[in-house]
């Protein structure tokens, strides 16, 4: 277990994060969106 | 071939190809600044500044390459040439960076600032001086072995006539390549002007070149007996290398055909180079150390040579497309092409 | 001077130039694959600022790049200079890796090149975007192929020595040392996580300075959840170093935790003090350092007691791991809470004190990078080569280091104001408002003339 940890497991959470991070980019709904109105 | 002749062929190939884009690359900062200095700024900067835009960074890697693959096929060369050349390496280390960094920041930050052009155009004329001190110490004579350890006699060093004749070609040789490659450039770009004034350097400097270099020749005699004689074994190169810079002359005193001359002066360099590269062989540094017992193990070579094939697949393509896309592109030469950096 | 002197100034040198040049390398490592997903986004949604974030970035990167580039030339002439016998010995092993890194480089230069330079050539942007594709390739392996020589130094295989010599070398097994796939992976992820941080407190600055433009907020949003990404793997594969570490180098994970005896079910302490062997004020978390070294609260931990006196690093880069180990969680709470509020709508993002707190992010990020080299490095004394060479044995016997410190340091000191002036010279002559004005300008110009944009 530790030796999957050491060596390969390193550069699959590497490789996943970058293609994660081509996958969330174009979701930019939410970087437009005006906060909440205070409550009255 | 040996692995180790290989190993050093292959170096010295990218150690020319330093010499021959850096001086290009240095030449050009110089006559920038110059240009600055005298108000014809006008004239030069703008072919200068489309010649150099695109290739700063490749220069710097031929050099790059060149050390670390000094160190990687012979790492003896790590102990000798590392330990003295402490003092001159990190001289040019500095002129590079303040060359490079100031050539990026008055290129994409602060267009025309007149101290950021002086900075760069200096440090790159004081460079190949500095580098060219490592060519000297080669020649043997400098380093004595104190207690097992190499130490470099800075007092012989700079007062050898030696030094300074070697300093003062490469000076010379950085000005005259610049200025006939430039020369060539220009009239590509169809810039009269430029290349009437580039013209006129190229010529200006072609002198000084010739006679620093006979003069080396004739300073090695008394100082190393040894490579002289394997020069003068080589006459024919330097014969032929001589013919080459007379023709170059010739095509830019005629003003004819200076794609040709700048091939004739790549010609030129490369048979004194090369004749001179070999006639030092076996000698890495006289009479310390030699490529045979400074070779790394046959695995390592081996695997290095490999690395060196798989990349120069890479590279050659790159640089092809480097080339095709700014260098040899007329619509971008000529400044049709609206090629603003980002 | 003495030849212990030579050594100090050796170390402090070498540190200086690694300390300064880290800031440019992890940015010209990171920043090309953030300009690549704005130009990406861009493209996919035809929106018009995200190409432009990505214009503008790498004209930013251009400066940084430079720096980058020399100090990295000259980081690495000074290798040879200042630990020639080191690289004597190292280099018959371990000289592919750095070969192949000015391979990298070299592609990465070419490109950049040929990218910086050609934003206009070409009618279709897909084809001006695949040019920074090796541009990003030849940067993060360039972090690869460097980092593997680090990890080498840590972990070195692939050699026997017998009597002094060197025999039977496999540069490839060398290579694939133990240390290489945590080293490699995280320091090449914190770039992505560094540069992402660095890119978002640029933009929140520029709101915080009064603009309200969208282009702003898309930038922040981009980078905030880039950091998130980034900032969540490199927690991760940090985890996993930690299990190296237990295995391959237990003096370095002991010595950064304080943990002296050998023991099971071993607490993670966070800063304290030292008196003796005794840790006091000290955060303590009971079993977690058991669970990062083996992924069991009760596994055993090596102490530092198991160690020669004269094997162990210096106990202050406790501090150096604690330092790096809290921006990094700082981080992931900072851009995990941005972009949760944004989806839920939470105001208190919005405000000015949480503004700033993304501006501190990007330097405190370039804090934590330092952090961390400088544990990487400090807690492998006294080796340079692990078992094998001493940082003194491997050091130049020449004189006059300190004077070539002074030098450096100068010379940083010009570099480092110098980009700073430069880039702020750069973004406040042409600040984005009037960029995306005259770019609607000609665009207005061209569609009347008949649609000849070039």
């Amino acid at each position: 277990m530790d030796e999957f940890l050491m060596f390969y497991a390193p550069f699959i959470v590497l490789i996943g994060a970058i293609i994660l991070a081509f996958i969330v980019a174009p979701m930019d709904g939410a970087a437009t969106r005006p906060p909440k109105e205070k409550k009255k | 071939m040996s692995l180790e002749v290989l190993g050093i062929t292959v170096l010295m190939t990218f150690l020319f190809g330093y010499i021959i884009v850096g001086a290009i690359d240095f030449g050009a900062g110089f006559f920038n600044a110059y240009s600055l200095l005298t108000g014809k700024e006008h004239i030069l900067t703008n072919v200068i500044q489309r010649y150099l835009s695109p290739v700063w960074e490749v220069t710097n890697v031929f050099l790059v390459f060149f050390f670390v693959g000094m160190v990687g096929f012979f790492p003896s060369t790590a102990f000798y040439y590392g330990t003295t050349m402490l003092v001159p390496l990190s001289i040019a280390l500095i002129l590079l960076a303040i060359r490079g960094s100031y050539y990026a920041f008055e290129t994409y930050g602060a267009s025309g600032h007149k101290g950021y052009s002086f900075m760069y155009g200096m440090a790159g004329i004081l460079l190949p001086a500095s580098l060219s001190i490592v060519l000297t110490i080669s020649e043997g004579g400098f380093i004595d072995m104190v207690n097992g350890q190499p130490v470099l006699d800075y007092g012989a060093l700079f007062t050898s006539p030696l030094t300074w004749s070697i300093v003062f070609l490469s000076i010379a040789a950085t000005l005259y390549i610049s200025a006939v490659f430039l020369t060539w450039y220009a009239d590509k770009a169809g810039d009269r002007d430029a290349t009437e004034l580039l013209r006129k350097y190229a010529l200006i400097w072609s002198l000084p070149t010739i006679i620093t270099a006979g003069g080396i020749v004739w300073e090695l005699r008394s100082h190393n007996a040894d490579h002289y004689n394997q020069l003068l074994g080589l006459w024919w190169m330097f014969a032929l290398s001589g013919a080459l810079f007379i023709g170059t002359v010739y095509l830019l005193w005629k003003r004819h055909n200076y794609g040709l001359a700048v091939w004739l002066l790549i010609g030129q360099f490369a048979l004194a180079f090369y004749g001179y590269g070999i006639a030092h062989y076996p000698y890495l540094l006289y009479p310390h150390l030699t490529i045979h017992d400074s070779f790394t193990n046959p695995a390592m070579a081996t695997a290095l040579i490999i690395a060196f094939i798989l990349g120069l697949g890479l590279l050659i393509p790159s640089l092809y497309l480097l080339l095709r896309l700014f260098l040899f592109n007329k619509d971008y030469v000529k400044g049709r092409k609206k090629d603003e950096h980002a | 001077m003495g030849n212990e002197e030579s050594v100090f100034f050796s170390r402090v040198l070498t540190e200086l130039t690694l300390s300064f040049h880290i800031i440019y390398a992890t940015i010209g490592v990171g920043v090309p694959l953030m300009i690549m997903i704005a130009q990406w986004v861009g493209i996919r949604k035809n929106d018009e600022h995200y190409i432009l974030l990505a214009r503008r970035w790498a004209r930013g990167f251009v400066i940084t790049v430079a720096v980058g580039v020399v100090t990295g030339t000259a980081i690495g002439m000074q290798l040879s200079l200042l630990w020639p016998n080191f690289m004597e010995l190292a280099g018959q092993v371990i000289a592919l890796p750095l070969f192949m890194e000015t391979f990298a480089f070299f592609f990465e230069a070419i490109f950049l090149g040929i990218y910086l330079y050609t934003w206009d050539r070409f009618d279709n942007q897909k084809k001006h975007l695949l040019l920074l594709v090796p541009v990003a390739l030849g940067a993060s392996f360039s972090a690869v192929f460097i980092t593997i020589v680090n990890a080498f130094m840590n972990a070195p295989q692939g050699f026997d020595l017998v009597d002094g010599e060197l025999v039977n070398i496999q540069p490839l097994v060398a290579m694939f040392n133990p240390a290489m796939p945590t080293k490699v992976a995280h320091v090449v992820i914190t770039a992505y996580m560094t540069s992402a941080f660095i890119l978002a407190a640029i933009a929140a600055f520029r709101l915080l300075k009064g603009s309200d433009h969208v282009y702003h907020k898309k930038a922040l949003f981009l980078t905030m959840k880039l950091g998130l990404i980034f900032s969540i793997g490199a927690a991760v594969i940090g985890d996993f170093s930690g299990k190296y570490l237990a295995e391959y180098q237990p003096e370095k994970l002991a010595a950064a935790e304080w943990h002296f005896e050998t023991e099971g079910e071993a607490p993670l302490m966070l800063y304290g003090i030292l008196d003796g062997q005794e840790v006091k004020y000290a955060i303590t978390i009971p079993y977690a350092l058991s669970i990062l070294a083996h992924s069991d609260p009760t596994a055993e931990v090596i102490g530092l007691n198991d160690f020669p006196e004269d094997e162990i690093p210096p106990l202050y880069i406790h501090y150096l791991f604690d330092t790096m180990v809290t921006i990094g969680v700082l981080m992931i709470m900072v851009s995990g809470l941005y972009w949760l509020g944004r989806h839920m709508r939470w105001r208190f993002i919005h405000s000015r004190w949480y503004r700033w707190l993304i501006v501190a992010g990007g330097p405190l990020t370039v804090i934590a990078i330092e952090a961390g080299w400088w544990y990487a490095e400090v807690g492998r004394q006294p080796w340079i080569l692990r078992d094998i060479m001493k940082v003194p044995e491997a050091a130049t016997t020449s004189g006059h280091v300190d004077t070539m410190l002074y030098l450096f340091a100068t010379l940083y000191l010009i570099l480092g104001v110098g980009s700073v002036v430069v880039l702020r010279r750069m973004f406040r002559n042409n600040p984005v408002e009037r960029e995306i004005a005259d770019r609607e300008a000609e665009v207005r110009e061209g569609t009347r003339k008949g649609g000849d944009h070039r």
